[in-house]
């Protein structure tokens, strides 16, 4: 399972119940010297000393006697954490394996869940306390630790901040991995000791594809942020992108080869500066041609229009481009010539080694050249004139144009960026991928779930977005129960994630409201 | 002066355009067609989500049949020379696609017999369609195994899908019971016991599948099966859940068609799970196109793969010829769906003139069913069908209206960027070009 049996034992001799008992009546003693301005109320001295023992036994306890300044609303939600965790641990291991499902799912878990997000918001409302998120709090703690949250959310009806939403969101996490760790012992996400290292390879996988994925999504947000549409040629300007890096590699190798008269290759690096500049023509051409009649209102149904030009456009180049490279799959040399980076098999312990770890060279290199590029945007749009100019724009612009903002040149820039970055993202990735003109259809349909989840017009949202879509992707088809199942499945649970991150936060993680 | 030089270029003029039509006639190969051309229908995927380089390659094939066909004075019925046209339809890939597609081709552009189909889906969603409206329909490329033994069962009966008690569809491809169980007795006799079959979510995929882990679970190995959506690029989590195991498989068997199995053995190979020392690396065959392959996945040396059609040290003059355009069209070796293709144009073309219509269907399929041709895959015939209709007992349903002699071999690449003609054919015995049954990682035959 999850720990060594021994730590369990340990923890309960040294922590748990014993010394959630011990901290319950020592903590009180605190108040003793000071004067009743300063005294912390009983009640909280109790609660904190019943989870500091429960959770780090001795030392919990110590801690908060001898610092009560440590009393804080998320030291003891780290502390309920460690609690919840634990105590699921053991009752895996002590109790009939189970028997802790059928206690979470009266406990805690959606019966609860339900009941807190019932009760609560209405509790608030009566006592016209701040119910900002009260809704989601409720719901994701009675999901986590059951009756528990009602009784703390009732009796002190905290304003809920981000660090409420973080530590109640983690403590859902953890209440699934464990029943998932119930349910499917052998899963080589929860097998220990083995499982940290599978869950970092994981982990880095999902950061690594979900890096690439950013960089192609934030182009998409780019255009949507300034333009307010959304380009459904980004998938084929993201195909072509690779196809102009692989042509400049082929033609350019060829013409250097005869000028020196020795084989010449080019690195496929230098493909990513050429395909940008080709597709930032061709998308500023596009925008000028097609979009600015549409800003000019020119164009009845403009929203329509968008859908269909660009559409259109994607269409046109990916059946230019079958029927110039044909259809069998292409791809360009190595970025580098090392295979795989590994990190070796450590031994820490007798009973724990940690690794090895597996990175696929090109990928890595990919990972960096589009957070290079990401961090570049966002240096431009926060540090230059025109980048400021194009934030002012998607913000509002009529108050953009009386500062003297031409917001039709702005519009070009940000379809030609938007466009030049998908470009980009096609010709990091074409050493990568085995490249066909339709190779943009899957990778379009994602970024237009990052781009929703980061929150539509949102640079870092689009590049936190990407990460997670990558993690999750990586995970559900690694962790998934049904091993014949988990690659099918994988695109599926990204859609999961977006769904629930649309059904608390509507405006995506970093998305702002628009009206 | 200058006049006369006008008049002159006048006439020089007047006396190409007078003389280029003989010219193109003899360029015809001084044959005289009939008004009347034969129309084969060519149902193949051109576009995504279907396997699109196949798509193209099956109706370059076709139409290369027709025009050497046509170039050899054309089909010739009752003593009337008829040129042959192949339309294709485009079917994407999918059932849906394919029946409407199939529909048009047969009432729209009235096509007299139909070839080609490549997804196993297409092919088990269209064959009613041919069925009810009584076109001949030799298919050149869906393995899945009901494609042909549908025929059998509903020829018995049960229920009937035509009401003339003819079955009008036949299947020159393997049916995939006939690839596995190449694959499965070459992996048997190298004693592997621990599978991982990576499959294809599809109708060739599933299938066939199931039958390999059938036989591999007979004969008392360990069988995991993972399967993946066509058109997924990142295999990276699925593969380091393989190497996660405690021990790794003995074989990694992919049962993925197109760009997607490339991406997939590529990746393989990048994370080093296979092929190596303890796995053995068998991908399909794409592999054979070796421009392709090479192209798309560098890594990929000492992965077997299997291969549909004849060795190419056994090639025919047929085959060799083919194969020569086919390069000259697009710089690889040609593939045995291309190959089937081509051949499929041939034996149509074959049983009409033996039936002496295009319009008796009864009697094409009749035609069709007499079959005894040599072509670029080989000898084609039909063992079973209504010239023969008992299936002797053990012989599998979808032999019947089935070529029953595709050859089914395992290849190996032993060299990077190696061509496909010159990989090791390593099973069965009878093919073996390096004397051996499987090259390890690292050694040379």
């Amino acid at each position: 399972m999850v720990i060594e049996d021994t730590l369990f034992i340990l923890w309960l001799m040294v922590a748990g119940p014993l010394w959630a008992t011990v901290g319950l009546f020592v903590m009180p003693g605190v108040n003793q010297d000071q004067p009743k301005e300063d005294q912390i109320s009983k009640t909280t001295l109790q609660i904190a000393g019943v989870i500091g023992g429960f959770a780090l036994g001795p030392i919990g306890v110590a801690l908060l006697y001898f610092e009560p300044a440590m009393i804080r609303r998320t030291t003891m939600m780290v502390g309920v954490i460690v609690t919840v965790f634990a105590t699921s641990q053991v009752l895996v291991r002590v109790v009939d394996p189970n028997l802790p499902s059928a206690l979470w799912l009266i406990l805690a878990g959606p019966l609860w869940a339900a009941i807190a997000a019932y009760i609560l918001p209405r509790h608030y409302r009566e006592l016209e306390a701040d119910d900002q998120n009260v809704l989601t709090a409720a719901a994701l703690g009675g999901f986590a630790i059951g009756p528990l949250i009602i009784g703390l959310m009732w009796k002190s009806t905290p304003k809920i901040n981000r660090d409420w939403m973080i530590t109640l969101g983690s403590l859902g996490a953890w209440q699934i991995y464990t029943l998932f760790a119930i349910q499917n012992p052998d899963n080589p996400c929860v097998l220990a000791p083995f499982s940290l290292t599978y869950l970092t390879q994981q982990t880095a996988n999902g950061v690594v594809i979900g890096s690439i994925y950013s960089l192609m999504a934030v182009g998409l947000t780019l255009i949507y942020s300034v333009q307010g549409i959304v380009s459904f040629a980004h998938g084929q300007l993201y195909m072509v992108g690779g196809y102009f890096s692989f042509y400049f590699l082929l033609h350019g190798g060829n013409v250097l080869s005869d000028l020196t008269g020795t084989e010449v290759s080019i690195n496929p690096i230098w493909g990513i500066p050429v395909a940008a500049v080709i597709v930032f023509v061709m998308g500023a051409l596009f925008e000028r041609t097609f979009l600015k009649p549409m800003h000019e209102g020119l164009i009845e149904r403009a929203a329509e229009y968008a859908i269909l030009i660009t559409f259109g456009f994607g269409f046109v180049i990916e059946y230019t481009t079958l029927a110039v490279a044909g259809p069998f799959p292409q791809r360009t040399d190595r970025f580098i010539e090392i295979r795989r980076f590994t990190l070796q098999r450590t031994t820490i312990t007798e009973d724990f080694a940690f690794g090895p770890i597996n990175i696929i060279g090109d990928r890595a290199f990919a990972m960096v050249v589009g957070i290079v590029l990401i961090f570049a945007l966002l240096y431009f749009l926060q540090r230059t004139w025109t980048g400021r100019a194009l934030r002012a724009t998607s913000q509002d612009r009529q108050a953009a144009a009386v500062t003297g903002i031409n917001p039709t040149n702005m519009n070009t820039l940000s379809f030609a960026l938007g466009s030049m970055l998908a470009a980009m993202s096609g010709a990091a990735l074409i050493p990568i991928f085995a490249w066909v003109p339709w190779v943009g259809a899957e990778m379009v349909g994602r970024s237009y779930v990052i781009v929703v989840l980061g929150g539509l017009g949102s640079v870092p949202g689009a590049l936190f977005g990407g990460i997670i879509v990558g993690i999750v992707e990586a995970l559900g088809a690694g962790c998934h129960p049904d091993p014949s199942r988990g690659a099918a499945y994988k695109e599926a649970f990204a859609l999961v994630i977006f769904a629930l991150v649309l059904l608390l936060k509507p405006t995506g993680l970093f998305g702002r409201e628009h009206n | 002066m200058k006049r006369r030089r006008m008049f002159m270029n006048c006439v020089a003029l007047l006396a190409i355009f007078a003389l280029l039509p003989i010219g193109m006639a003899q360029a015809d190969g001084h044959c005289e067609f009939a008004d009347y051309t034969i129309t084969l229908g060519n149902l193949a995927p051109l576009s995504a989500p279907g396997a699109v380089a196949g798509g193209i390659a099956m109706d370059w094939a076709a139409k290369q049949a027709a025009a050497d066909i046509n170039a050899d004075c054309g089909i010739q019925i009752d003593g009337v020379n008829h040129q042959v046209a192949v339309v294709t339809g485009d079917s994407e890939g999918s059932p849906e696609r394919g029946q409407a597609v199939a529909e048009r081709l047969i009432l729209e552009d009235e096509v007299d017999a139909m070839l080609g189909v490549y997804h196993s889906a297409v092919g088990l969603a269209t064959m009613g369609i041919m069925e009810a409206n009584q076109i001949p329909t030799v298919f050149s490329e869906p393995w899945n195994d009901n494609v042909s033994a549908n025929g059998i069962r509903e020829f018995d009966g049960a229920p009937p899908r035509f009401e003339d008690g003819i079955d009008h569809i036949f299947r020159i491809s393997p049916a995939s019971s006939m690839v596995g169980s190449v694959v499965v007795d070459w992996l048997l006799s190298l004693g592997v016991d621990d599978v991982v079959l990576i499959v294809e979510n599809t109708d060739y995929g599933q299938p066939a599948a199931a039958d390999e882990k059938a036989r591999f679970e007979a004969a008392g190995a360990t069988v995991s099966q993972i399967d993946v959506e066509l058109g997924t690029e990142d295999f990276v989590p699925i593969l380091s859940r393989i190497q996660a195991r405690a021990e790794a498989p003995d074989v990694i068997r992919i049962i993925v068609t197109g760009e997607t199995s490339f991406n997939l053995t590529q990746q393989m190979s990048e994370l080093g799970v296979a092929p190596s020392a303890d796995t053995i690396c068998v991908t399909n065959q794409f592999a054979f196109q070796s421009e392709q392959y090479w192209a798309t996945v560098p890594d990929g040396n000492y992965c077997a793969f299997n291969r549909v059609g004849i060795i190419p040290s056994l090639f025919s003059d047929a085959a060799v010829a083919l194969n020569a355009k086919y390069e000259m069209e697009f710089g690889d070796i040609v593939p045995s769906f291309a190959m089937a293709t081509y051949d499929a144009v041939y034996i149509i073309a074959d049983a009409m003139e033996r039936a002496g219509s295009y319009t008796d269907a009864a009697a094409i399929v009749g035609a069709i069913e007499a079959t005894d041709l040599d072509l670029s895959q080989g000898r084609y015939y039909f063992r079973f069908g209504g010239h023969n209709p008992d299936l002797p007992e053990g012989t599998p349903e979808f032999m019947w209206h089935q070529w029953p002699d595709p050859i089914v071999t395992v290849m190996q690449y032993f060299e990077p960027g190696q061509s496909g003609l010159d990989a090791a054919v390593i099973y069965p015995e009878v093919y073996q070009t390096h004397g051996t049954s499987y090259i390890v990682p690292g050694t040379s035959p």
